[in-house]
């Protein structure tokens, strides 16, 4: 199973020799409950600034002819820490400069340099602390509207960003962009909001549910001791959650309850088994309770999608945030949940770069400062890339598959304007 | 009719009867009434014990060793469907049909029928009632109906074997005790069960073994949709909102009920919409449920049972392990989307960053964290499936819920919360035994499907689980056992209504949203458990045919939701629970036995107050009503049948001693002078009552034609609601006004004594003379010195001796089969006098619930078209808003400062006349 390294402390050294070579730009935070997730943008050193009209790729399209801005060609990096160790991402900003150099290559925005956006419960909760060791200021984006411009963004702009998965199928899905709203929006962080997406700018969270990403950790590391979400997952992997859950066969001595379609395979009750035997928490296999604790959670929130979905007449469900990670089993299950209880109406559809929605969205953000123009327009991503180098440690993982760039950079360009 | 006459006869009767000691000296002046009064208590001290069994305590008292005897009568006789319970005898597969059992994977739910012990009844006076109000037997319902009791019993799965022997003991399998007795020695190899759960198939090799039955499975889904079909349309109070800790029950109107959306949370979630009997669909569920809250729960905290988890989690704080909005927001809301601080952004979300183990964290927390995210959880799917359908009514049951309180409160919170307001939870009472109701209903030939809706009345013997949400085991049957649980309980009770220290209300929800708050402190450990009674099945109870509007018709007049009218009326009768016991005791001869029986009663309802006083809403919905009933209930329980039995009667026979002078008197007036003094004496003997503490230490300062005069003169209208000039111009007419001549009066009377004797007959005599049928309506069952209609022809016939009007009546009412008048010569001129008669009223409560009354009742008031209410239990406490398709005269005088300030705004002793004609 593919797994996407939180930022270590080992890689960190690595991480920096390599992105010292390049020139940091623009920075973009989302300080969750449980993980903090970064955006930056970094200037490729083969890739002059050009001024002027057009990149060297000739793919901008730019169409303001503004002869004083600026288009840099770079790669947009996603990076992650654990919010618990908050003081890795400081450092990491700190090794990296960013506070001295505003975050930005001409230093021709002097004013704004100890700014940074960020969006997520964390960007108040953290703010003094920023202020206090790096002498940034956290520029606080709403969490909803970078969610929200973060997805629009990414269905929008990058080609293969969505797909279903079925049955350890992945598909790459063509989203029409004219035909892009209304969708539902469910991001899964800690918590998990639902949000009903109807153009740029323009949604509601119509619903939400606090069975998400932290309760899976949480309960989690109370009932196996794992020590990390990326632990706990693969767990997970070499689990059999019929031995903790209650089964409809175990209800029904084996049978169906066809009546009502359920199958006898069908979970009658999440963990229902430990109720009656005469075992303690001991007594099952840590593999066993996380798939268990897997099931039930992404079973849970692909059925409050769906109902939502339902009940506002919306076509697609996109699944972001960071409980996915690309894992197959969750994003299996949540795509039979709402297979289930759609009848194979709705789909589940995911993002490549799920848990970056709100840090995209924060980063978006600074085209309203009149600092970057035009951004979403020149986005332009060249390649479905080769993995992320801040998230190459993972490369070493040896059960990582083929696709397993599902957070990896992105080759764009950005237009400033000056 | 000649007045004189009428007085002359009554002195010739009189002189007849000298026999009746003590006559003489009430033909005197009253001077020396009080001496007499104290020498006819000690003369009939013992005598009036002696014979106390007359009435009917005795027939009651020999109940438990009756059945045999009685059946075989009916059988023989087969006529009288009040006490034909035997069309379950002869068919052995019908017997089995008293059980039934929904095994689930944690708990074995089990309902079994029980035939209603035999209700002391005077069939030839019944009978004859009967022909004269042209009832025939079989002309209302074409076969016999079982009355009797259904039972609710739970135990745990994993104690199984505790449930055979249950089964096996009370032999329910094979149709229980009495059919035992009936068919000793028939094998049962062929009986079969109905059961639903999983369990059914599991179990049912040890069911064949252990007691030779087959279990025959039913579908869950049938059997919990017939199950809360059936709960709803047949318990009137089944059904309940709970909001920040405070229930309020919901009429369900019968016409309206579907559809609605079932959710079933037992192991598993099941969630049905239901659309008819037997019209449902299983439209959706939730593999989180009970058993995950259990199993988790199991997991990390090692609770030995769901009842310990659930408790635990009362005083759980579940801020230390979820994660909340403030959490996340650095204590500031995120307002902009409605999340404030104090919200649950996720569940368990703080076990994730803090470095602590699981031993580092309270039970406590974890139990209420969990059970937050499930009930929340479920309550949120819930909600989008109503809405999916576009169902109005939600309704909760299954054994996860347990009629704890934050369970509640969370999942209507977030019904509410998601819905906006437009969508409310409710939670059904009965909630853990739908599937077993169903699986019973589901018998066929037991012929009670159709009849149970509308007969059931919920009683709460101390036998039944008393503390709701825990296994209790069996009910208790026998009267020894009761007596040594209720005293085994009490060395219990202090514990289980200790305060529990609660978390601070308002600081957590599910979801990213607020938490319902409770009532902090109010909120105790088993505040909230519902107790979930033995259901009476009453065929014979139907609703009172004159009531002008029975579907809002709310017998009820003081509401005892408000806390300061629960308070004071918790006191009122705490204070008057000792006087009583005495009585209590006295009445059974004041033996060890009783005095033991006494105790335990008082226990026992004490214990019932003091758990209402917490949490009013544990019976079921609370009116002052139900609350004097239980009383009566409570005493019958511990069987004191009757406990105002010599008390009563001497009081009768005083009274009736002086009658013949208070009808000269009336007789010497005219008409209209006449209809006064007669209200004022119904007011006036309606002093008389010892349900009234004022009233009680009046009897200890005078004799009863003392106070009765007393109370007379002070009749002085204006009375505090005084409609006296309407019925009078009513009854008498007025100018062009024609009288109106009322066919036939029902007269609901009230206490013995002085107040039946000296104030409704004479009222009844008057309506007879003036033309009116009378029915005289009177309890089915002893209620402090209510009378009953089984006391009644005995205390007619004694006035008869007196008055040939009232003879000449009851002759033709047929009251007089048993008494001294031989019935063949009296009825040669019955044709030419009106009737009185009797007919009980189906209650043996001071109060009355005119959506229960007797079918003789209702079959009387078919062609009734005056009502008169005496009294403060049924024409005050109750009754007093009611309306009816005729006219009604509410009489009673007010023997409670309280209850006169609040209602007529009066004092103590002030009198309510109130007329209404006919809607």
């Amino acid at each position: 199973m593919d797994r996407n390294g939180v930022m270590e402390g080992e890689l960190e050294g690595k991480e920096m020799n390599k992105c010292v070579e390049e020139e940091v730009s623009h920075l973009a935070l989302d300080i969750g409950g449980s993980l903090i997730k970064m955006v930056y943008f970094c200037v490729s050193n083969n890739c002059s600034v050009h001024q002027g009209i057009l990149s060297s790729k000739g793919s901008c399209g730019l169409s303001n002819g503004n002869a004083n801005c600026s288009v840099l060609k770079g790669k947009l990096h996603f990076l992650k820490f654990e919010t618990t160790k908050i003081n890795e991402c400081l450092e990491f900003l700190s090794s990296k400069q960013f506070h001295r150099n505003g975050g930005y290559c001409h230093g021709d925005c002097a004013s704004d340099k100890n700014i940074i956006k960020a969006t997520g419960g964390g960007a108040f909760k953290f703010a003094d602390l920023f202020k206090e060791k790096l002498g940034m200021t956290l520029d606080k984006v709403d969490e909803m509207d970078s969610l929200v411009a973060g997805a629009n963004f990414l269905l929008k702009e990058a080609s293969r960003e969505a797909f279903t998965y079925m049955d350890g199928q992945k598909e790459y899905v063509q989203i029409d962009q004219k035909d892009l709203y209304p969708y539902l929006l469910v991001n899964i962080g800690s918590g998990v909001s639902m949000i009903k997406v109807d153009g740029d700018g323009k949604f509601e969270r119509v619903s939400g549910t606090s069975v998400g990403g932290g309760t899976f950790l949480g309960l989690g590391k109370l009932l196996t001791k794992c020590k990390s979400f990326d632990e706990l997952l693969e767990l997970s992997h070499s689990g059999n959650n019929r031995v903790i859950d209650m089964l409809v066969g175990d209800i029904f001595g084996g049978m169906d309850y066809s009546k009502i379609g359920l199958a006898s395979t069908a979970i009658a009750s999440s963990f229902g088994k430990a109720v009656s035997e005469d075992k303690d928490l001991e007594d099952y296999r840590a593999e066993d309770v996380a798939r268990s604790l897997l099931r039930m959670i992404s079973n849970n929130i692909g059925q409050i999608a769906y109902l939502n979905a339902l009940r506002f007449g919306l076509k697609r469900i996109f699944f972001g945030g960071f409980f996915i990670r690309g894992h197959a089993y969750t994003m299996d299950t949540i795509s039979v949940a709402v297979n289930f209880w759609s009848k194979g109406e709705a789909k589940a559809m995911f993002l490549r770069h799920e848990g970056f929605l709100g840090a995209l969205g924060a980063f978006m953000s600074y085209k309203e400062d009149g600092l970057t123009d035009l951004m979403a327009h020149h986005f332009v991503e060249q390649v479905p890339i080769k993995p992320s180098l801040c998230a190459g440690g993972s490369l070493n993982n040896s059960s990582i598959l083929e696709d397993v760039n599902e957070n990896g950079s992105i080759e764009c360009t950005v237009q400033l304007s000056n | 009719m000649d007045n004189l006459t009428e007085a002359q006869q009554l002195q010739q009767q009189q002189q007849q009867s000298l026999q009746i000691d003590c006559l003489n000296e009430n033909t005197n002046s009253n001077s020396d009434n009080k001496n007499s009064k104290t020498q006819r208590e000690q003369e009939r001290g013992g005598g009036g014990e002696k014979d106390m069994g007359h009435i009917g305590g005795n027939s009651i008292h020999r109940s438990s060793s009756r059945p045999q005897l009685d059946l075989s009568g009916a059988a023989i006789q087969g006529n009288f469907e009040e006490r034909d319970p035997t069309i379950l005898l002869p068919n052995q597969s019908d017997d089995i049909s008293h059980l039934a059992l929904d095994i689930g994977g944690s708990l074995i739910k089990l309902v079994y029928f029980s035939r209603h012990e035999d209700r002391p009844v005077n069939d030839r006076i019944k009978r004859t009632i009967k022909e004269r109000l042209g009832i025939s037997n079989g002309s209302r319902r074409s076969y016999p109906i079982l009355g009797g009791r259904l039972h609710f019993v739970k135990f745990e799965t994993t104690n199984i074997n505790e449930c055979l022997d249950f089964i096996s003991s009370k032999q329910l399998h094979c149709g229980g005790m009495d059919a035992r007795l009936w068919h000793s020695g028939v094998s049962n190899e062929n009986a079969v069960i109905k059961a639903t759960g999983g369990g059914a198939f599991k179990y049912a090799d040890l069911f064949k073994e252990r007691l030779g039955v087959s279990i025959e499975k039913e579908d869950e889904m049938n059997c919990l949709v017939a199950g809360a079909n059936f709960l709803l349309k047949a318990i009137r109070h089944e059904a309940f909102t709970h909001m920040e800790g405070h229930k309020a029950f919901v009429q369900i109107d019968h016409n309206d009920l579907f559809p609605y959306l079932l959710v079933n949370i037992g192991s598993g979630v099941s969630m049905i919409k239901v659309d008819g009997d037997g019209k449902f669909q299983r439209v959706s569920g939730t593999n989180v449920g009970g058993g995950t809250y259990w199993g988790l729960g199991r997991l990390l905290t090692k609770c030995k049972s769901f009842d310990e988890l659930l408790e635990l989690s009362q005083r759980g704080d579940n801020r230390t392990i979820d994660m909340l909005v403030g959490d996340i927001y650095g204590g500031t809301d995120y307002s902009k989307i409605g999340l404030s601080a104090s919200t649950i952004a996720s569940s368990f979300g703080k076990a994730i960053s803090e470095n602590k183990e699981l031993e580092d964290y309270r039970p406590e927390d974890i139990s209420l964290s969990l059970l937050r995210m499930i009930s929340y959880n479920i309550g949120q799917i819930s909600y989008l499936n109503a809405l999916r359908f576009g169902l109005k009514r939600i309704f909760f049951g299954g054994f996860f819920i347990r009629g704890h309180a934050y369970t509640m409160d969370t999942i209507s919170f977030a019904v509410q919360f998601w819905s906006k307001g437009a969508a409310q939870a409710m939670f059904l009472r009965h909630e853990g035994f739908l599937g077993a109701l169903g699986a019973f209903m589901s018998y066929e030939k037991h012929g009670l499907d159709d009849l149970m809706v509308h007969q059931l009345v919920e009683r709460f013997p101390m036998g039944a689980p008393y503390i709701g949400g825990n296994v209790h085991g069996p009910p208790l049957g026998d009267l020894n056992e009761k007596i040594s649980w209720m005293e085994k309980f009490i060395l219990m009770g202090t514990e289980i209504t200790a305060p529990v220290p609660m978390s601070p209300p308002g600081t957590t929800g599910l979801g990213g949203f607020e938490v319902p708050s409770s009532k902090g402190d109010i909120l105790r450990s088993d505040a909230s458990k519902l107790n979930v009674g033995v259901l009476h099945l009453v065929p014979t109870l139907e609703v009172f045919p004159l009531l002008a509007d029975p579907k809002t018709y709310e017998p009820n007049t003081i509401d005892l939701s408000d806390p300061g009218e629960l308070e004071y009326w918790f006191t009122v009768l705490s204070g008057h629970l000792p006087d009583l016991v005495d009585k209590a005791v006295a009445s059974e001869g004041g033996t060890d036995d009783a005095k033991r029986r006494g105790d335990a009663f008082a226990r026992a309802f004490s214990a019932h107050l003091a758990r209402l006083m917490e949490e009013p809403a544990a019976y079921g919905k609370l009116g002052l009503a139900n609350l004097l009933e239980l009383r009566e209930e409570c005493l019958r329980e511990f069987h004191f049948f009757d406990a105002y039995r010599s008390i009563k009667q001497r009081e009768n026979e005083a009274s009736l001693a002086v009658l013949p002078d208070l009808l000269m008197e009336i007789d010497s007036m005219d008409e209209e002078t006449r209809l006064l003094t007669l209200i004022e004496g119904v007011l006036a003997a309606n002093i008389f009552d010892w349900g009234s503490r004022a009233c009680v230490d009046l009897y200890h300062e005078g004799t009863i034609i003392e106070i009765y005069k007393m109370s007379r003169k002070k009749m002085q209208r204006p009375w505090r609601v005084d409609d006296f000039d309407a019925f009078n111009e009513r009854v008498l007419g007025s100018g062009e006004k024609k009288p109106c001549q009322y066919k036939r009066a029902l007269l609901f009377v009230d206490n013995s004594g002085a107040d039946i004797v000296l104030g409704m007959l004479p009222l009844a005599r008057e309506l007879l003379r003036r033309g009116t049928e009378v029915v005289l309506v009177a309890n089915s069952l002893p209620a402090l010195n209510d009378v009953t209609a089984m006391e009644l022809p005995e205390i007619v016939a004694e006035a008869a001796k007196h008055c040939d009007i009232l003879r000449r009546a009851a002759e033709a009412g047929g009251l007089l089969v048993d008494a001294m008048i031989n019935i063949q010569d009296g009825t040669k001129d019955s044709s030419s006098s009106l009737p009185l008669m009797v007919v009980e009223n189906g209650c043996g409560s001071p109060c009355i619930d005119l959506r229960q009354v007797s079918s003789e009742l209702a079959d009387a008031a078919k062609d009734a078209d005056l009502v008169i209410l005496e009294g403060m239990g049924r024409s005050l406490h109750t009754n007093f808003n009611a309306k009816f398709t005729c006219d009604a005269l509410k009489l009673a005088m007010v023997k409670n400062q309280r209850l006169a300030e609040k209602l007529i705004n009066g004092n103590i002793y002030d009198c309510v006349c109130r007329f209404e004609p006919a809607c």
